[in-house]
């Protein structure tokens, strides 16, 4: 997707479109709830990189899980979400701002981040509460 | 972007113009809510029955108008989806917003109050 605001809702109801019918129960909303608030963040906060660069996300289905991978883009500091995140319960309940990272720690069943080819990627997996199989490349 | 309904001169409805209430969004919004309290709107009503998704942007959004009308009036939200459902649950904005079903319940009971 492109680094921009504008790119990040397209690819959400992209992948969400992806996802219809294979989840259940309150899954859709918590996988668009941690795609939308990490590509966000992404283009907010991601300083430094080229604006020009896209952003790739991924999206593997298997019997088990639901996982995305979003790809920081080239250029951009490397930011482990885990590390920054508070409890959303230890959110003020009147901010303003600052639930987008707690809400993906909460939403997600796990988060991992590191280099994975030489590109700094998050890592989000949600278990899945009924079967079925597919495998699904975003781009 | 936000539609506006006034319902006995004192109550305003108000609908987000976007289906998807979102960081991309989320600042207009809330920058026209604030206008119309400038204005002198103190009663208000924000219905999401046309709203599939709101981001933590949009809650933000939310509270910002909340903190704006402060003791001057009062705020309620309807028309919830699921999905946003879940947002206001998860973010604990359940104890933040009074939530009715859909607008008439909502503006019935202000005007029972007023």
């Amino acid at each position: 997707m492109p680094n921009c605001l504008e790119g990040v809702d397209p690819t959400v109801l992209t992948v969400m479109s992806k996802l219809e019918g294979a989840l259940s129960g309150d899954l859709p909303a918590r996988v668009q709830i941690c795609l939308s608030e990490a590509l966000y963040n992404l283009v907010i906060h991601a300083k430094g990189a080229d604006a020009s660069v896209p952003i790739d996300v991924g999206l593997t289905i298997d019997d088990d899980t639901v996982r995305l991978e979003i790809f920081d883009p080239a250029g951009a500091a490397p930011f482990d979400l885990r590390l920054h995140a508070r409890e959303l319960a230890q959110v003020d309940l009147m901010a303003e701002r600052g639930r987008g990272l707690s809400l993906i720690m909460e939403c997600a069943d796990s988060v991992d981040y590191g280099t994975s080819n030489g590109r700094n990627r998050l890592s989000l997996g949600f278990d899945r509460r009924e079967e079925g199989s597919a495998s699904e490349p975003v781009n | 972007m936000i539609r506006t309904a006034v319902h006995n001169s004192e109550i305003t409805v108000v609908r987000p113009g976007d289906a998807r209430l979102t960081a991309m969004n989320a600042k207009t919004f809330r920058d026209e809510v604030v206008a119309l309290i400038d204005q002198g709107t103190s009663l208000l009503v924000v219905d999401f029955k046309d709203v599939s998704f709101l981001d933590s942007s949009g809650l933000g959004a939310l509270v910002g108008v909340l903190k704006k009308i402060g003791n001057r009036g009062e705020m309620a939200v309807c028309g919830l989806n699921n999905d946003v459902e879940q947002m206001f649950r998860i973010c604990r904005m359940d104890r933040v917003f009074t939530i009715y079903r859909d607008s008439d319940a909502a503006v019935q009971s202000m005007n029972e109050r007023l």
